[in-house]
């Protein structure tokens, strides 16, 4: 595997005394990506991803644990890190001032390429992200989705044998969102290990090869998006949104998980349970519990919603009923 | 040479972000050279020669000393709050080629000023300086040591106290810094905790250089420099490598 992380801790000392207890914000993470793939990183804010990443990248040193990319030590030399690993941070880059091209050209550059090979990747990426447009305009005038595409044009300019991408869909429209899935993938496919860091589940789902699922430092679920799905043992996703006045959702008849999202609830139903869980979602609307209902495969967001609930924290009745390693 | 490389596509990186205000900054700094030049003598209608002289020399180290520890102290914290340094950290670039390409931005923006505010001293007061070949060093050292302690400034202190910090040294520097007069118009210990800061010798390299038949050029001021350089240039180079 190009990049392996084992046990990676990193606490946070919210007090200059060592013997107080910090903030665990990774706990024990082992991971490994290989060559050519992209390997997603789900979990809500303060799962713990941003930290993993900067410990990647040197920002940050983790307090336990190793990091090795192609078998060398990165914790011990941050400064090869940075040179094997290219970074779009989760903050907006700041490159006002700059117009797109400067931008990606020197960046490029400093990652170390020759400026005519620069200029021609930086090219390419600016056609296919169709960012034409706006590739001579002061980065002060530019929407925010723009300078996020901006920002992934100058981590993809040069590549690092790893590339990491921090949220790298925020503000981007739907339609420039597919062409830099695209490109992501174009980056795995030149080889590179692409760690994508994300809270957004359903576009994880199409462009991920694996994933792995954190929750308050520690990962909970990972395999490929079909494994995790296998592991729910629902074949089936059935969404009820609730009437407002109902404060008890009601209980599901299908042993299966059943998980608060809002005013929804989201029922896993076995294969063979289609016919039956139409008619409780059926008998429900009669009651007046239920406003409206869909029937319809499980998806990735079902197993991240089950393991990790509406907001964060494992809830603890429905961990019980997700077993992994039935994937 | 790849540090070389760097340092220049660094220089071209900072140069380019500050594009939008950099005239802005450099016509306030030398507004502040112009503004004593011009002013002093509204305040005071009758100045002696030495006061003359004071206010001439003393103009271009205020401009020097404004920018380091106020203006870029601001700026640098700003870029520290939204995430600027943390980005170019994460870029395969010697921490030392970043901090001296900035550095080296931040020269170019005080120059300017220093230079009108002499040209502009000696004409406005009828002044013959007999300018030392030691000026242009000596300014350099200045500039380097106001913008280092400022960097360090900002890079040890969060944002909002260093623009209260940056805030009072406003005020300190202009009141009751002995730049456009003799430390000894001060009180025993105001003036004591100026032979420690480097303030006075900022203002004492550059009127001993520019008006040397006037003032004389105490090689101490140069070590007290020196010192407070390394020490800012250290403080800096070592929050910027630190991982958290």
């Amino acid at each position: 595997m190009l990049l392996e992380i084992e046990k990676l801790t990193k606490v946070y000392r919210s007090s200059w005394r060592a013997r107080e207890a910090g903030t665990r914000a990774n706990d024990g993470i082992s991971l490994a990506i290989g060559e050519g793939e992209v390997f997603g990183l789900l979990g809500h804010n303060g799962a713990g991803k941003t930290t993993l990443v900067n410990q990647v990248v040197g920002l940050l040193k983790p307090t336990f644990g190793s990091i090795r990319i192609d078998g060398k030590d990165m914790v011990a030399d941050p400064g090869l890190a940075r040179r094997l690993c290219s970074f779009q941070a989760q903050a907006q880059v700041p490159i006002d001032g700059l117009t797109p091209q400067q931008a990606i050209d020197l960046i490029g550059q400093l990652r170390g390429a020759p400026r005519a090979e620069v200029e021609r990747r930086r090219e390419r990426l600016v056609d296919a992200l169709e960012l034409g447009e706006w590739q001579d305009v002061d980065a002060a005038r530019l929407s925010g989705g723009v300078k996020r595409l901006v920002a992934f044009a100058m981590a993809a300019v040069t590549p690092g044998r790893v590339v990491m991408l921090d949220e790298p869909t925020n503000d981007v429209d739907p339609v420039r969102r597919r062409l830099l899935w695209r490109q992501v993938r174009t980056l795995a496919d030149h080889g590179a290990a692409v760690l994508l860091v994300t809270h957004n589940v359903i576009e994880a789902e199409r462009s991920v090869d694996r994933l792995a699922i954190l929750d308050e430092g520690r990962v909970i679920a990972e395999g490929t998006p079909a494994e995790l799905k296998a592991g729910l043992g629902a074949a089936l996703r059935l969404e009820l949104v609730l009437d407002p006045d109902v404060d008890e959702p009601p209980a599901s008849p299908f042993g299966l998980s059943a998980v608060p999202v809002g005013n929804r609830l989201m029922v896993g139903i076995p294969t063979d349970g289609a016919g039956q869980a139409v008619a409780w979602a059926e008998s429900l609307k009669a009651a007046g519990l239920v406003e409206e209902f869909t029937l319809g495969p499980a998806t990735l967001e079902d197993v991240y919603v089950a393991l990790v609930g509406d907001t964060g924290g494992r809830p603890a009745h429905v961990e019980e009923e997700f077993d992994a390693s039935a994937a | 040479m790849q540090a070389l490389r760097n340092y220049q596509l660094l220089v071209t990186w900072q140069a380019l972000r500050k594009k939008n205000y950099l005239p802005l900054m450099m016509a306030v700094q030398t507004l502040f050279s112009l503004g004593i030049v011009l002013g002093y003598p509204l305040l005071f209608p009758t100045l002696d020669r030495t006061s003359v002289y004071l206010i001439a020399t003393g103009a271009p180290a205020i401009s020097m000393v404004s920018v380091g520890l106020v203006a870029l102290p601001q700026t640098v914290g700003e870029q520290k709050t939204e995430g600027s340094l943390a980005y170019m950290r994460s870029l395969p670039v010697a921490r030392l080629s970043y901090l001296v390409a900035d550095l080296t931005v931040w020269l170019m923006i005080v120059i300017p000023g220093v230079i009108l505010g002499v040209f502009v001293g000696a004409w406005r007061f009828g002044l013959d300086l007999q300018v030392s070949p030691l000026f242009v060093p000596a300014v350099l050292m200045v500039a380097l040591t106001a913008t280092c302690v400022g960097y360090a400034i900002a890079s040890l202190l969060p944002y909002m106290l260093t623009v209260i910090i940056t805030q009072a040294i406003v005020v300190f520097v202009f009141m009751f810094s002995p730049l456009t007069f003799l430390p000894d118009k001060l009180p025993g210990w105001l003036e004591a905790i100026h032979r420690i800061l480097p303030i006075q010798a900022m203002g004492e390299v550059t009127r001993g250089t520019l008006a040397p038949n006037e003032f004389g050029l105490p090689m101490g001021a140069f070590v007290t420099l020196a010192i407070w350089c390394a020490l800012g240039f250290g403080a800096t180079y070592a929050a910027m490598t630190r991982r958290g």
